[in-house]
């Protein structure tokens, strides 16, 4: 309800109003409003609400049973599917890799991110090339990148060369262990690491010169300026990057799928990509939607946690 | 001191910066240039240990073969066209609702906004098997109807109806006002007077949809069988042969066919893919 409509309808002389002949009464001026919004906004609303009513509750519900494929049934085994989750020992490693990944590449993927937005936050020439540098992976589609990679850490492939120049012999990259976890994180982060860069790249230079001023005048050094100054004026942007991250990284996919395959065994295997397995592989539908209902709970938790911290972090409240 | 000197101290002092940004610019388009390096490379060199950097001889040839192992000029069309209909489904459905979210305002918009833009937090992964089974239910399966339409409405239109209400939200009041006085109804305050005035953020939230809808791989996979009807993505996975392993050479030459056109819209519309996808960076 806006203030405007609000006031008119209190001050009925208003002369300027009341000409007007397709709205002769704030009534009626209200109910076409509405009806005008409602009309805007039916097609978007509705879509979103079968679809992911057929998402949401069609996982959920499928998660609660057993889904024979090729006889065509679905049994109702109530909480079975998540007793087995819980109880899998194949989980561990899952689980483990995933939160590896969540953490990794969320703390790091930020860190990165701002250290490069500091680093090309400069007037140099030719600095307009190196942050496209930095941003091209941003473009290439994933498969692209990650095929790309699984060439360079093929067995008597680039990396291992290069390595070799420098003493280094040929490293096991892609036999699982932390070694393989190491690699598609560095993989992980490079593809999109451009687009957080910009984010804070854009932060950066909206902190006010004033500031900076001041505190030089005030003869703080450049760590003080960047710890005192700069740090709580770009926390919203922190803010938002580290979410991203956290909600992006429970979906490292296309790398685990192109490279290892899960493997060796499922020591490389990770959430999202088990739920494909189990779903299109294995064609265990309703273990693969307890999966998944696991991944949806773990990333509404997580992001949640990190919306409640913001308070005590994130200097412009307001945003 | 003279003038001079002091400009060369200055360069001097820049060698440490310009050394680590070419080190991590090397990080970055290495990649880029070892695909493009293989791609010219015949199998045999591409296998070579230690590896060659300029191929001995330009095999051309690889790139023809991209075309006649598979259908990939039709698979990149199947690319450019479903990203084509993704972005005209999202501008569709969430231009209108981000409009009417920042300047029409019934009764409710709050709650429709926090609902809209749920959607952000649904992971695609989380909801690929029952999106497939209710495609298969309706018969979509092989066809680019799922991979349009639940993309569209679950992935991409939240953000785009959240760049396009920022976008409407910043504008004056002043407007509408004299839109009212000057007797435009409704539609046409929208259509002639605000959607011109929002013509960037249409841009950045077309940038966001096209870069998700060509990046996709887990939708076109589990929806589309035939190759005739796979985009590119899942294609390039698919150059191999299965006694020999990997076609490496043909493999990277698809790849740089695939990132070649990309690269060029950036260098035309840097400024709006940049805007684009930090906007849409809501969901990357």
């Amino acid at each position: 309800m806006s203030l405007r409509s609000a006031t008119s309808a209190a001050v009925p002389g208003r002369r300027s109003r009341a000409p007007q002949p397709r709205s002769n009464s704030p009534r009626r001026r209200e109910l076409g409003r509405n009806a005008f919004g409602y009309a805007l906004l039916a097609p978007q609303t509705l879509g979103f609400l079968v679809v992911g009513i057929i998402a949401v509750g069609g996982v959920v519900q499928l998660s609660l049973t057993r889904v024979n494929v090729l006889a065509g049934t679905r049994e109702f085994v109530g909480l079975d599917n998540y007793t087995r989750l819980f109880s899998d020992p194949d989980m561990v490693v899952v689980l483990a890799n995933t939160f590896f990944f969540v953490f990794v590449l969320s703390i790091a993927g930020t860190i990165v991110a701002l250290a490069l937005a500091l680093l090309l936050n400069q007037q140099l020439p030719g600095i307009n090339f190196f942050r496209a540098a930095i941003f091209i992976p941003a473009l290439v589609t994933t498969v692209a990148w990650v095929l790309v990679w699984r060439f360079i850490l093929q067995p008597q492939g680039l990396l291992d060369s290069l390595l070799s120049v420098v003493g280094i012999g040929q490293l096991p990259w892609l036999r699982g262990g932390w070694l393989t976890l190491g690699a598609f994180a560095v993989i992980q982060l490079t593809k999109n690491v451009g687009i957080n860069m910009m984010i804070f790249l854009a932060a950066l230079q909206a902190v006010p010169s004033e500031l900076m001023d001041a505190a030089r005048v005030d003869g703080a050094g450049r760590w003080q300026r960047f710890r005192n100054v700069v740090l709580p004026q770009i926390s919203p942007a922190i803010l938002m990057v580290f979410m991203l991250m956290v909600s992006g990284s429970f979906r490292v996919f296309e790398l685990v799928l192109l490279i290892t395959n899960g493997g060796p065994g499922n020591q490389t295997s990770v959430l999202a990509f088990e739920i494909y397995r189990q779903a299109f592989r294995l064609n265990d539908v309703g273990y693969a939607a307890a999966l998944a209902v696991f991944l949806f709970a773990l990333v509404l938790a997580l992001t949640g946690i990190i919306w409640q911290l913001r308070r005590k972090l994130v200097f412009h409240e307001s945003e | 001191m003279s003038q001079s000197d002091r400009r060369r101290t200055v360069a001097l002092r820049r060698v440490p910066t310009y050394a680590l940004l070419t080190a991590v610019a090397l990080l970055f388009l290495g990649p880029v240039f070892w695909m493009i390096s293989a791609s010219l490379k015949s199998i045999n060199e591409v296998l070579r240990y230690p590896p060659t950097i300029i191929p001995e001889i330009f095999q051309w040839g690889n790139y023809a073969q991209v075309f006649t192992l598979q259908p990939f000029g039709r698979q990149f069309a199947n690319s450019v066209l479903v990203m084509v209909l993704v972005v005209a489904v999202t501008l569709t459905i969430a231009v209108p609702a981000g409009y009417a979210l920042a300047r029409v305002r019934p009764v409710g918009a709050a709650a429709i906004f926090i609902v809209l833009l749920s959607g952000v937090f649904i992971p695609p992964e989380a909801v690929i098997v029952p999106l497939f089974q209710a495609a298969a239910d309706i018969g979509w399966v092989d066809s680019f109807a799922p991979l349009v339409l639940f993309t569209a409405v679950l992935s991409t239109a939240p953000v785009a109806m959240f760049i396009m209400r920022q976008a409407f939200l910043t504008l004056p009041n002043e407007f509408e006002e004299a839109a009212v006085l000057d007797g435009a109804n409704r539609w046409r305050t929208m259509v002639q007077i605000f959607l011109p005035l929002v013509r960037p953020s249409i841009a950045s939230a077309v940038v966001f949809t096209a870069w998700f809808s060509w990046n996709q791989f887990l939708e076109p996979l589990v929806y589309l069988r035939s190759q005739e009807m796979l985009t590119v993505p899942v294609a390039l996975t698919l150059f191999e042969d299965p006694l020999a392993g990997p076609r490496w050479h043909v493999q990277m030459a698809a790849t740089t066919i695939s990132v070649v056109p990309v690269l060029i819209v950036f260098l035309i519309a840097q400024r709006h893919v940049v805007s684009g996808l930090t906007a849409g960076g809501l969901k990357s």
